[in-house]
């Protein structure tokens, strides 16, 4: 049988920074093709040129055997490939049938304006009785759960094509559409997808790597822009697809892993008992000085809302950290800042810094208290701070007074991280601390890191970047669905290796 | 705040980009002494020293009620009451002055009761998570009720040696004592948003709110505190615009809502907040006083004078402001 849609070559870059790397896939009728990767692999990249949201710079797409280059989403879905998005896209305040056919109302009209309610019913009714659902398409959307209204989004991308323009097989792109489901409304995804399998095919990008061996008939894995060769997820098992998501060569050298610190003989930092909130439950771990405890999982893990809480930026609902011997019960951050915590945050432009303004206000903004004094900022003294970090960290800035947006991110993490050694930093945690950092920045911050620990400062990791997680830690711990599974040692002479750590990451060692 | 570049010589294309980059900082300064020529030419009697003192004695209210609603502004909320709480202040003060000559007291009564007005705007909006364009529509209409219903609708005169002096002495030859009271104020508030803690954090929460919250700044309290801030300065500027007109009656105050949101944003600092400041105030401030007046001069009916302003306003924000900076509309 034919492809459905082939995509040959198809690469793509923004500015100077390859995206995708020549690309080819190919989609048969009826199918499922699972495709997994890292954050910023390039799968929604993908996803954008299939729907016409971006163009490629090379290679070409053929959908049912004919030439497709689609110009904007609207072009894609009167060809019939549709897209489900992380977000859910339907409109919460408005009658399930008008959510069915948003866009489309143009085929409803009478009398050149009067919309023809009884037929979108109609015609809603036929989408929702073809996916098989349980919905009343008069009710309001927001009437209805997460889970129903992301089937109602489902079967919208699978039967609008067919209802509203007359084309089968159309061609459903869903992007990670099981992030947010429980278990039970998992299963019941499944089942939908499969009964929607006799009439529609799916590229379905899913973090859960079971569930997409689980459901799909080849699969792919997408890293650094490439795609590997189409695989059979009967006969892959998980740890090899997952070694082919992150596995990259380690350097002891980019992790200055000589410089790691024998924590194990120095005085106890900080203690952390109970920790419970939104995302975790029940976290426990000691920090001692210099010690570097990093903490791995997959993206729903938990981790990442664990490390706010530590840091008090949303103050976990039950547990205590204890800073050096002195408890605090339920910590603000103002007071854990105080006490000697530093926190660099892993969306940097929204949570890390203030890109209209300039280096100084940057590196200044948790440590008022030693850049005023009664109420009066002290600009000379904040001066000379920018001055000495932009020598120290070696950041790279054209004017010192000039708004932060004109540097690199690398530059602009250098500036997140200076802004703690302001400070009598004690315990720093960092989520993410190299996201989207260049290669040669990213062993300058490592390097950083490392003259952190020499001065007893203890340092909790979070990443989502295994290799970095290995070559930076004295301890590993796994965690998953909000609670750590395991804790894996990382010595010096000792480093786990992926292929240790992924099995601990999957759900099915739980 | 911001620092000068190096002293490295630099190519003419980095002068002309730095100068479209700050284009906000130096076009409200180039329309001031546009307007200054143009309306210099067109009408002899605008460059007179009798219009001088006519131009500043009335300016000095707008830039006194702007001052405080500027941190407001910077900080990325917005006040709409300010010319409500001048009305609700004038009234209070008027029947007070009706039964006893309060002289210079008044001034630090009006500027309590105004902030008291401002602190409850901060509050609604901070605990009750309330956008601020909300709680200061309906406060307006609260401050504007209440005062209305002490003057009755009716307007009350009242009699006041030292008001008068304020309004009408000059101090400095040519020189409303009422502007140089509201130079020195600015003055004043222009030193607050530099070289203080409360400046500082103005234009920080105002430039990234989530990474103030990030870092540990108490957002909250400065956020009330700025409210408190704008309605304290608009009771003192209550009593400056009580002291010209020598009576207090319901339509004080009632065109200071546009014309203090406007000199702001003519001056170059962001609706969106985090851009601009206090010191740009002042250029919004003459900006707005000069066209009321050269255009009353020209004889250009009130209506008329409206759309012109109106256009100026909107014209400023389109020519001045990089839209790239402001990711949010609202």
């Amino acid at each position: 049988m034919t492809d459905l849609l082939r995509i040959e070559g198809v690469s793509k870059s923004f500015g100077p920074i390859p995206v995708l790397h020549d690309v080819t896939m190919a989609v048969p009728p009826r199918s499922i093709i699972g495709l997994v990767g890292e954050n910023g692999a390039g799968k929604s990249t993908l996803f954008n040129i299939v729907t016409g949201l971006e163009r490629a710079d090379a290679g070409t797409m053929r959908l049912k055997g004919s030439d497709y280059r689609p110009q904007s989403f609207a072009d894609a879905f009167a060809r019939g490939v549709t897209r489900v998005f992380q977000e859910q896209a339907l409109v919460a305040n408005i009658p399930v049938y008008e959510n069915l056919v948003l866009s489309q109302e143009h085929r409803f009209t009478r009398l050149g304006q009067f919309l023809d309610k009884r037929a979108m019913i109609a015609v809603a009714e036929k989408i929702v009785e073809d996916a098989g659902l349980d919905v009343d398409v008069r009710r309001v959307t927001s009437g209805y759960d997460f889970s129903k209204r992301q089937a109602i989004e489902i079967a919208r991308a699978c039967l609008a094509p067919r209802h509203l323009l007359g084309l089968e097989d159309p061609v459903v792109l869903l992007d990670e559409p099981t992030s947010a489901l429980d278990r039970e409304d998992e299963t019941a995804f499944f089942d939908l997808l499969l009964r929607l399998k006799a009439q529609a095919s799916f590229v379905f990008v899913s973090h859960r790597l079971s569930e997409v061996r689980a459901v799909s008939d080849a699969m792919h894995v997408m890293r650094d822009g490439r795609l590997s060769e189409k695989l059979d997820p009967k006969t892959t098992g998980e740890t090899d697809i997952y070694a082919l998501m992150v596995g990259r060569e380690r350097s002891d050298d980019y992790y200055h892993v000589a410089r790691q610190q024998q924590a194990v003989a120095k005085p106890m930092l900080c203690s952390v008992k109970g920790l419970k909130g939104r995302g975790f439950n029940g976290i426990s771990f000691d920090v001692r000085e210099g010690e570097i405890i990093g903490l791995g999982g997959l993206l729903d893990s938990g981790k990442s809302a664990f490390g706010k809480a530590l840091a008090g930026v949303e103050p976990p609902a039950e547990g205590t950290i204890a800073l050096a011997g002195a408890a605090a019960r339920l910590p603000r951050i103002a007071q854990l800042i105080r006490q000697g915590v530093g926190y660099v945050p892993a969306e940097r432009l929204v949570e890390g810094i203030i890109p209209n303004l300039s280096l100084a206000i940057n590196l200044s903004l948790p440590s008022a208290d030693r850049f005023s004094h009664l109420g009066v900022w002290r600009l000379r003294r904040e001066r000379r701070a920018a001055e000495r970090a932009v020598r120290e960290m070696g950041i790279r800035s054209g004017s010192p007074g000039g708004p932060l947006r004109n540097l690199s991110g690398g530059n602009q993490q250098k500036v997140v991280l200076a802004r703690w050694l302001q400070r009598n930093l004690k315990l720093l945690v960092l989520d993410n601390p190299t996201r989207g950092v260049d290669a040669g920045a990213k062993e300058e911050i490592y390097a950083h890191i490392r003259g952190l620990t020499e001065q007893g400062v203890g340092i909790v990791l979070i990443t989502d970047e295994l290799i970095e997680l290995i070559g930076l830690s004295n301890r590993i711990l796994i965690m998953q669905r909000g609670r750590v599974v395991a804790e894996i040692a990382a010595p010096v002479e000792a480093k786990p290796t992926e292929h240790d750590l992924i099995p601990h990451m999957l759900p099915s060692a739980a | 705040m911001s620092q000068t570049s190096p002293s490295r010589p630099t190519p003419p294309n980095a002068v002309w980009q730095s100068l479209r980059a700050n284009r906000g900082m130096w076009l409200p300064i180039l329309v001031v002494v546009g307007l200054i020529v143009v309306f210099g030419i067109a009408s002899p009697p605008f460059l007179s020293w009798r219009n001088f003192s006519a131009i500043t004695g009335e300016a000095a209210t707008l830039l006194i009620a702007s001052l405080g609603a500027s941190f407001v502004i910077l900080m990325g909320s917005i006040d709409l009451s300010v010319g409500a709480i001048v009305l609700l202040v004038g009234s209070v003060c008027v029947s007070l002055l009706a039964n006893h000559d309060y002289g210079l007291m008044i001034l630090p009564l009006a500027a309590l009761l105004g902030a008291i007005c401002g602190g409850v705007n901060g509050t609604i909006c901070v605990a009750g998570r309330v956008p601020s364009f909300v709680v200061t529509l309906g406060t307006l209409s609260i401050f504007t009720g209440m005062a209305l219903s002490i003057l009755s609708g009716r307007a009350i005169m009242f009699d006041s040696d030292v008001l008068d002096t304020l309004s009408t002495g000059q101090l400095i030859r040519h020189l409303p004592n009422i502007a140089l009271c509201a130079l020195v104020l600015w003055f004043i508030c222009v030193a607050i948003g530099i070289w203080t803690k409360f400046g500082r954090f103005a234009l920080v929460i105002g430039g990234g709110e989530i990474v103030a919250r990030t870092a540990g700044l108490p957002v909250g309290r400065y956020k009330i505190a700025s409210f408190t801030f704008s309605g304290l300065m608009a009771g003192i500027a209550a009593v400056f615009a009580m002291s010209r007109l020598g009576a207090v009656g319901p339509t004080l105050g009632q065109d200071l809502l546009l014309n203090t949101i406007a000199a702001i944003v003519v001056g170059g600092t962001s609706l969106a907040g985090g851009i601009g400041g206090v010191h740009r105030t002042f250029i919004g401030v003459a900006i707005i006083a000069l066209l009321n007046n050269g255009l009353n001069l020209l004889g250009v009916g009130p209506y008329w004078q409206m759309v012109i302003k109106g256009a100026v306003v909107v014209g400023a924000v389109l020519v001045g402001q990089d839209r790239l900076l402001s990711r949010i509309v609202k």
